[in-house]
């Protein structure tokens, strides 16, 4: 993926703006898969006040079933909806089986969810090698589009940016606008009364850990169209989301996608700039925004 | 074994020290028990221990401050890192290495409680990752200091005066005595009114606040004193090694802690030196038996989680409870629900201390 970003940044020294322009609008693409990722990440978190540790291998599971289904079908759409029914139904048959009864234990559910990823991890490596893989994207769209200052850039990652545009405002309007949003809103903030309200609060709980799950198995056909799908992935987009939802404020929507924005400039930035520690900054960026901000760019200060 | 435990409350002590002496005994007795010395006693044994002593750090901080930290490996790592820059790149001596090492990696653990400890719970465990990826990022690319990829190798061992460390069973002896000093030195501290003061604060941080004791320079100082442990542990590991590469600070490697800590049990600071024994056989042995050796290990990990939360530690006590509820409740069940309290001094010197503090509060 770096190395693949880097060069192409490279070859396009047609001036100091132009470049700086290009970096950014990679950063930004590469911020909506983070986007994406977290975004399911946060929307669990808020509601749960529980992480799971294997959203990452939602992730690379999404990524593998769009593979998989592409190819047979050469549907893209069809592979991102498997995805994300097919990572959605895991995610609810796990909640119901391994978290439901450790609601309240955070850390549990935490270290339960880590030997998921563990398992999960195994299991693809079995399943699919240790080669990179990437979901084919249809020819139609394997073009560039001329844009003003920036030359051609590749059509594939403009969509993937307004997809997760489309997704976050999606988010904000189901959670801001309608009465589920305003039930599961109600959750976020006492989930008791809520359920003392009539409201069925367990049935909630499951939807949206099912919900998550599926977004991350989308975030893996979004994401495996750009980036190579390979084993080590899992454990590297659990971070970069871990990072975005810590930056940006747990539970907060706004906050993941200021935090995805922020981390994929950043690591992008440096790669261009200081390609040996892009590393380094990018986590840098979080302890910076911790030290600064514990609760996050977005996040209420009550946690 | 279990009936003995639930008849005698005096006679409960007495067998866990019994149990306690025999696994010591075996321990000590460990690389003449063995078949292929060469093969077992730096894989099972020497791995074991340093395993377990990193893993007792973690379980320090969580069972002491109620912190989890997954950067514990990361701080051993460094650890290793500074003993092996110390040997590799200086030629230094391996006298000079070991302090130097254990100071970095102590140093590293400062720093990074510094960060984190202005976070709590869960925010807590995924800084203490995040920054162990920072580490594992920069050991992996930093050509100048850690040899990226490559790593810091050879790293041998020598003889130090009469000392001689390159052979296998002194090194594996003088790693047993190491870890039993960590262990001593954990419940030493646990005791002393600096670690009575950090049970206080994981119990309740509002109350010894307000008692007008700092909280976080008290999570910092106790995040500082198992980075030691954990530097302790990194040392043991790098001579065991022979070398030290990122895969040392990597995801992988802060893991297996972490499941050492919780197949041992979170809340004993030896249980750890059970799962680190269980740890290594099954990856050591388990190809005998299936190729996923990580689908197994997850497999135990959940395991332990969902039916022994305290881990194997904590079976020996289950399973007493199971047996007494099958033969109907009595009134050592309640005795035996109370969580394990420090000795009865201890807790006054305590209830004084806090007296005095009280006083001291009113005073001003």
């Amino acid at each position: 993926m770096s190395k693949h970003e880097f060069q192409y940044s490279k070859r396009c020294k047609a001036g100091e703006m132009t470049q700086f322009l290009l970096i950014t609008f990679n950063g930004l693409t590469l911020g909506a898969v983070y986007f994406l990722v977290a975004s399911g990440l946060t929307l669990i978190f808020g509601l749960m006040r529980v992480i799971t540790m294997a959203h990452g291998t939602s992730y690379l599971l999404g990524g593998y079933i769009g593979y998989v289904v592409v190819r047979e079908t050469g549907n893209w759409i069809l592979g991102a909806l498997a995805a994300s029914v097919g990572v959605g139904l895991l995610g609810l048959l796990i909640h119901q089986l391994l978290i439901r009864k450790f609601q309240d234990d955070d850390m549990r559910v935490a270290l339960i969810t880590l030997g998921l990823s563990l398992i999960g991890t195994d299991l693809m490596l079995a399943a699919f090698g240790g080669t990179a893989t990437q979901v084919a994207i249809p020819k139609a769209l394997q073009i560039g589009v001329e844009l003003p200052l920036l030359g051609t850039y590749p059509l594939i990652r403009i969509l993937l940016l307004l997809i997760a545009i489309g997704v976050g405002f999606g988010l904000w309007f189901f959670v801001n606008k309608t009465r589920y949003g305003a039930v599961v809103r109600a959750g976020v903030d006492d989930s008791q009364m809520t359920a003392a309200t009539g409201i069925n609060i367990k049935v909630v709980f499951a939807a949206i850990f099912a919900f998550g799950s599926a977004l991350a198995g989308f975030a893996g056909v979004a994401g495996g169209s750009l980036f190579p799908l390979m084993p080590g992935q899992d454990g590297t987009y659990l971070l970069f989301s871990l990072v975005v939802v810590i930056a940006g404020g747990m539970g907060s929507i706004a906050g993941a996608a200021i935090g995805a924005g922020l981390v994929g400039l950043v690591s992008q930035f440096s790669l261009v700039y200081f390609p040996t520690y892009a590393l380094v900054f990018t986590f840098a960026l979080m302890v910076i925004v911790l030290a600064v901000r514990p609760q996050g760019l977005m996040g209420k200060a009550t946690v | 074994m279990s009936t003995d435990q639930t008849t005698s409350m005096r006679r409960k002590p007495r067998l866990g020290a019994v149990l306690w002496l025999a696994f010591l005994i075996f321990a000590f007795a460990f690389p003449y028990l063995v078949d292929r010395p060469k093969f077992w006693i730096p894989n099972i044994g020497i791995k074991s221990i340093w395993l377990g002593v990193v893993a007792m750090s973690l379980v320090f901080l969580n069972r002491y401050v109620g912190l989890l930290s997954l950067a514990q490996m990361t701080i051993a790592g460094i650890s290793a890192y500074g003993a092996g820059f110390v040997i590799v790149k200086m030629d230094g001596p391996i006298m000079m290495a070991i302090p130097i090492g254990l100071l970095v990696g102590t140093l590293a653990g400062f720093l990074i409680a510094l960060v984190a400890v202005r976070t709590k719970a869960i925010y807590f465990l995924m800084i203490t990752l995040a920054i162990g990826q920072v580490v594992y990022s920069f050991a992996s690319q930093s050509i100048e200091v850690t040899n990226a990829r490559r790593g810091l190798a050879p790293i041998k061992r020598e003889d130090v005066g009469f000392m001689h460390f390159t052979e296998l069973h002194i090194f594996y002896y003088v790693a047993l005595i190491v870890a039993i000093g960590c262990y001593v030195l954990c419940r030493y501290i646990a005791a002393t009114s600096f670690g009575l003061a950090l049970q206080g604060i994981k119990d309740s941080p509002e109350r010894m606040s307000a008692l007008g004791y700092n909280v976080n320079r008290y999570r910092i100082a106790a995040m500082t004193f198992s980075s030691f442990i954990a530097s302790v542990g990194g040392i043991i590991m790098v001579f065991d090694r022979a070398q030290v590469d990122p895969d040392v600070v990597a995801l992988p490697a802060t893991l297996d802690i972490l499941i050492v800590a919780v197949v041992g049990g979170i809340g004993s600071l030896s249980g750890v030196f059970f799962g680190a024994l269980v740890l290594t056989l099954l990856d050591n042995f388990s190809q005998n038996l299936t190729e996923r050796y990580m689908t197994l290990t997850g497999l135990v990990f959940i395991a332990v989680l969902l039916f022994a939360p305290a881990g194997l530690a904590g079976i020996g006590k289950q399973l007493s409870a199971l047996f007494a509820r099958l033969k109907g409740p009595t009134i050592q069940d309640a005795a035996e629900a109370d969580p394990p309290q420090t000795s009865p001094a201890a807790t006054a010197e305590d209830a004084q201390e806090t007296q005095d503090e009280l006083s001291k509060g009113s005073q001003r």
